[in-house]
């Protein structure tokens, strides 16, 4: 099991589109992935579970997997949302 | 494998099955019987999301650089693989045992209260993507059904749980031969639909789509109700001809006169029909015969392993007569042999079959297996207005042998308490010179007589129409055919008996007026000649038949006496007639 946490850098935090990246980038693992908001825990592979988490900007989120590629997977998960996916950041 | 349902529209469909599966049209609940059900329902989602998946990556493509359009396709595509959503599906089919459109719009209604309660409006926005994509997979799971009963190759029999007409409206008569449904009875949707369509429908046969496989041949008798999955050649044969009967008979329907066969001067005739298969008795009602003039009972022989089952010969007398109530039905003995098949057992090869074993003479050979068609005659003979009718007589010791035996079913019969019609008239047919010159001989012994006039003519002229060489010789106008039925009927009348017709003569256009002339009381014909003779026997006076029937007895050719009457009709009536094969042919 890896898990790191990480701070949703972008204004307007994991809405449908980043949502859509981080799910993205998941499914490139065969690992589990989860990502983690303090009101919920969700599979970082379902845009549903990625989008409900509505995680705003300044949320801390922990990443975590398990299974054979999990490092690799959570590094690519990190990078994404550090990236801000994009947008405004705060 | 036959199955026994309500027979909701009327007719006889043979098909290859189509199995609609209705209810998930509706995407209503339906619960699933077993765990392979389930299995099956979550292969048939998963399908269903694989071919969404394969439509989007298609539009995605086709797209190219509109990079606001695919990046809605693509969320689309997350969205449609979505683990969390489709592991919900999954397990609500295989927990709640139900079908995968309900499965799917339950999880997808969970999913959109989720994001509709969202602070966030940008995911409050992507419910219409969830509904979007929900719409693409039921679309999906409930169109290759109907997208398939669309493009049927051909014509097939609609197999499904029940029908509801919302679903079923776009169906078009000629695609749908037939439907087959687990529920319903005489006022479902289905039925109604199905007499729209004017196609046979059998419903209320509860199970039945569970046992029909697509592509399963199906014999629909929407008379009786009965389906039969997979029939044999025997069957398959048997319902053909019914079918094509039904048929023939429908479309005789629209071209019919109302009412029962007049003269021209008011007199009437009686109009029968001649059946071989119990089930034409509908159609024979429907042209409103006046009774059945033949009803042929060899074909007993060839839906039957033994052929000699009281019981079975009993149903089917029964039906037939009480249906036909009150008018007359006349049974005539098994006239097995000549040019009809022969069961295996009796077949020596005949030099001359016509002249052979056959008919009575087999009867009266093997009395045991005659008596058990008499005695399911006789026991009939209660539930309706029947008559029995001999093949074949030529000597009188048949008819006295024959009376004999009867006479024996009758005395068992009333010794088993057993009741029977006392006074079932009993005729025979007269069909050989023989029965002619020595009718007068035989008619004490009968109530009635019809002159079967193919066998008559066969054996007055000596020949055998089936043999193209001298089938050219074959005229029932032949003066010594027209004299023999003058005379049977002179005779039969001098002794108060009637006489009616059941040879194909009967049918002939050119024959009617004559037939008229000579005084013939019943003409009993295949009801598909019912409306034609109909409208003959309307357009004749009988002063005038009297006149060209007299005159026929003195004229030398068969081809002037058509003349004869030919020229008569068309006198009266140019516009009827005017094919010259009626008269140049027609033998």
């Amino acid at each position: 099991m890896t898990e790191r946490i990480v701070t949703v850098p972008n204004k307007l935090g994991i809405h449908a589109r980043p949502a859509a990246m981080i799910v993205r980038a998941a499914v490139e693992f065969d690992c589990e992935i989860w990502v983690e908001s303090p009101a919920d825990k969700v599979n970082a592979k379902s845009i549903m579970g990625v989008m409900t988490l509505a995680a705003s900007g300044g949320t801390a989120i922990t990443v975590s997997a398990e299974g054979t590629d999990e490092t690799e997977a959570v590094e690519a998960i990190i990078k994404v949302v550090r990236s801000g996916f994009g947008e405004e950041m705060i | 494998m036959l199955f026994k349902g309500i027979p909701a529209s009327h007719g006889i469909a043979i098909g290859s099955a189509f199995l609609l599966k209705v209810e998930e049209l509706r995407h209503a609940r339906r619960s699933l019987d077993s765990p392979a059900d389930a299995e099956q329902e979550i292969r048939r989602f998963k399908t269903a999301v694989s071919e969404v998946r394969h439509d989007l990556e298609n539009i995605a493509d086709s797209m190219g650089d509109v990079v606001e359009g695919r990046q809605i396709l693509e969320f689309l595509l997350l969205l449609l693989q979505d683990p969390t959503i489709n592991k919900e599906v999954e397990s609500e089919i295989l927990c709640e045992m139900v079908n995968a459109e309900y499965a799917l719009s339950t999880t997808l209604r969970g999913v959109m209260e989720k994001f509709t309660v969202m602070a966030d409006p940008y995911i409050r926005e992507r419910v219409a993507d969830v509904r979007d994509v929900g719409r693409r997979v039921i679309e999906k799971l409930m169109g290759t059904e109907k997208e398939a009963l669309k493009n049927l190759d051909q014509p097939a029999v609609l197999v499904a749980k029940d029908l509801d007409p919302s679903e079923t409206a776009g169906l078009r008569p000629g695609q749908i031969l037939a439907i087959v449904t687990d529920m319903g009875g005489r006022t479902s949707h289905t039925t109604i639909l199905a007499r729209g369509l004017g196609i046979p429908a059998v419903v209320g046969l509860q199970g039945i789509t569970s046992e029909i496989n697509p592509r399963d041949t199906l014999i629909v008798d929407g008379i009786h109700g009965h389906v039969i999955i997979n029939p044999t050649g025997k069957e398959l044969k048997y319902y053909r001809d019914i079918r094509d009967k039904f048929q023939e008979a429908e479309n005789l329907l629209q071209r019919m006169n109302p009412g029962p066969a007049v003269t021209e001067d008011g007199v009437r005739f009686e109009l029968a029909a001649n059946i071989e298969l119990p089930h034409e008795v509908e159609f024979v009602n429907k042209l409103e015969a006046d009774g059945i003039g033949l009803f042929r009972t060899e074909f007993l022989r060839l839906i039957q392993e033994n052929g000699e089952d009281e019981e079975d010969h009993f149903q089917i007398y029964n039906k037939v007569a009480s249906e036909m109530m009150p008018k007359p039905v006349i049974i005539r003995t098994c006239d097995m042999g000549g040019d009809k098949f022969r069961t295996g057992l009796d077949s020596v090869r005949e030099a001359n079959p016509f002249l052979g074993y056959r008919a009575i003479r087999i009867g009266l050979d093997r009395p045991a297996e005659l008596s058990i068609q008499l005695r399911a005659i006789l026991r009939a003979s209660v539930h309706g207005n029947i008559r029995l009718m001999f093949p074949m007589v030529t000597h009188i010791e048949q008819l006295r042998g024959l009376r004999d035996l009867l006479g024996m079913v009758k005395n068992d019969l009333s010794a088993r308490g057993i009741p029977f019609n006392e006074k079932m008239q009993v005729g025979i047919m007269v069909e050989t010179p023989a029965a002619v010159i020595a009718l007068d001989l035989m008619l004490p012994y009968v109530d009635f007589v019809s002159i079967g006039t193919n066998d008559l003519t066969q054996y007055t002229l000596a020949v055998d129409r089936g043999n193209p060489k001298v089938a050219d010789l074959y005229d029932s106008f032949h003066p010594a055919v027209l004299r023999q039925i003058d005379t049977v009927v002179r005779l039969c009348h001098s002794r108060r008996k009637w006489v009616g017709i059941c040879g194909s003569m009967a049918g002939e256009p050119l024959a009617v007026p004559l037939l008229i002339g000579f005084g013939v009381d019943e003409f009993s014909v295949a009801p598909s000649l019912i409306p034609d003779v109909k409208k003959m026997i309307g357009v004749v006076t009988t002063c005038a038949a009297r006149e060209m029937a007299e005159k026929s007895l003195s004229i030398e050719t068969g081809l002037k006496v058509r003349a004869l009457v030919h020229s008569y009709v068309v006198g009266k009536y140019p516009e009827i007639l005017l094919d010259e094969n009626d008269w140049k042919t027609g033998g």
